[in-house]
């Protein structure tokens, strides 16, 4: 499956009327923008990521993928979140930097009216995941903040490393 | 208050285990009985706040809950059927959450002692309850970073 989407504005602030795609990982559901994602893909042509040091910090990345002559660094929604093993299928190829997101399915999409603020007693990891709550037909789904999952400095970062880790491969070779 | 009388306040009084501890009633808003019908009311989702376990709505609000049970007697908590809505002061600003309960609460106007002896530091005070010494709760306190294991 691959649904492209054309290019729109992206704003990151909460909007009414907003339209949001609602996603599971490990049986917890999550919302993130529309407008956050260029594609929504299955798993195909993923390739397996290792970059030695900054993969410590980075441990949620297990995977890239090649795609219009880029490179993009596959985010496991299951360790960013922490839950329990997960059985991806989808791929949301995230839109503010080469990043994407590895979940267990695509739900539906909709449109919210109201996202509330994430009530201020949480103050763990939470806080930078989440741009709040929104209640849909009683049930409560956090709105995913994209760059939380791989900020575009991140990448930028794990790029340098792979790029540092590639050459060194070369002067060995020649060597 | 005549003079050299002392002042007294109004405490929520409830039990939890085999202890029973106070919170200032002026940070209490409302007692609330859980859903029935094996209707699972709290709602989870992803997140590392310590205490928290998941949320509740209350008139169309997202209340998070509190649930300082484990950390006040340990793990075997008995099961409770009521929220206390208290209002924390979180950051500056007030918050509402929801602390889970057993229902048996009472309202008690009484003269809030100092704290004595070595007491965990999220106890803002002592009652004294007929024969008994009730903690009185700092819940900001114990919900913050401070007093984290």
């Amino acid at each position: 499956m691959s649904v492209s989407r054309s290019r729109i504005s992206d704003k990151s602030t909460p909007r009414p009327g907003e339209t949001v795609i609602l996603f599971s990982v490990a049986g917890a559901k999550f919302a993130i923008a529309a407008s956050a994602v260029d594609e929504i893909r299955d798993l195909a042509g993923l390739q397996k990521f290792w970059s030695g040091a900054v993969q410590q910090k980075f441990a949620k990345v297990k995977q890239t993928l090649e795609r219009q002559g880029q490179r993009y660094f596959v985010v496991d929604a299951c360790e960013h979140f922490h839950l329990a093993a997960a059985r991806s299928s989808r791929l949301l190829i995230l839109r503010h930097a080469s990043a994407a997101l590895a979940v267990d399915a695509i739900d539906c999409m909709l449109e919210l009216n109201s996202i509330q603020a994430l009530p201020r007693a949480f103050s763990g990891e939470e806080r930078n995941w989440y741009r709040g709550l929104a209640l849909v037909e009683g049930r409560v789904i956090p709105v995913v903040r994209p760059e939380s999952f791989l900020s575009k400095a991140e990448v930028t970062l794990i790029e340098a490393s792979v790029r540092g880790r590639e050459a060194g491969g070369r002067t060995v070779a020649r060597a | 208050m005549t003079k050299g009388s002392k002042a007294r306040d109004n405490f929520v009084v409830f039990p939890l285990g085999k202890k029973r501890f106070a919170l200032s009633a002026e940070y209490v808003s409302e007692l609330s009985r859980q859903r029935e019908h094996g209707e699972e009311e709290q709602q989870t989702f992803p997140h590392t706040t310590r205490l928290l376990t998941g949320v509740v709505l209350r008139r169309n609000q997202i209340v998070p809950v509190a649930d300082i049970a484990s950390a006040l007697i340990g793990p075997e908590v008995p099961e409770r059927k009521f929220y206390l809505i208290v209002n924390l002061s979180v950051r500056g600003k007030v918050n509402r959450a929801a602390v889970p309960v057993t229902g048996e609460c009472e309202l008690a106007e009484a003269e809030r002692l100092p704290v004595s002896g070595k007491l965990p530091p999220y106890v803002s005070g002592l009652l004294s309850l007929n024969d008994e010494i009730v903690e009185v709760l700092d819940l900001e306190r114990l919900m913050s970073a401070e007093v984290r294991a």
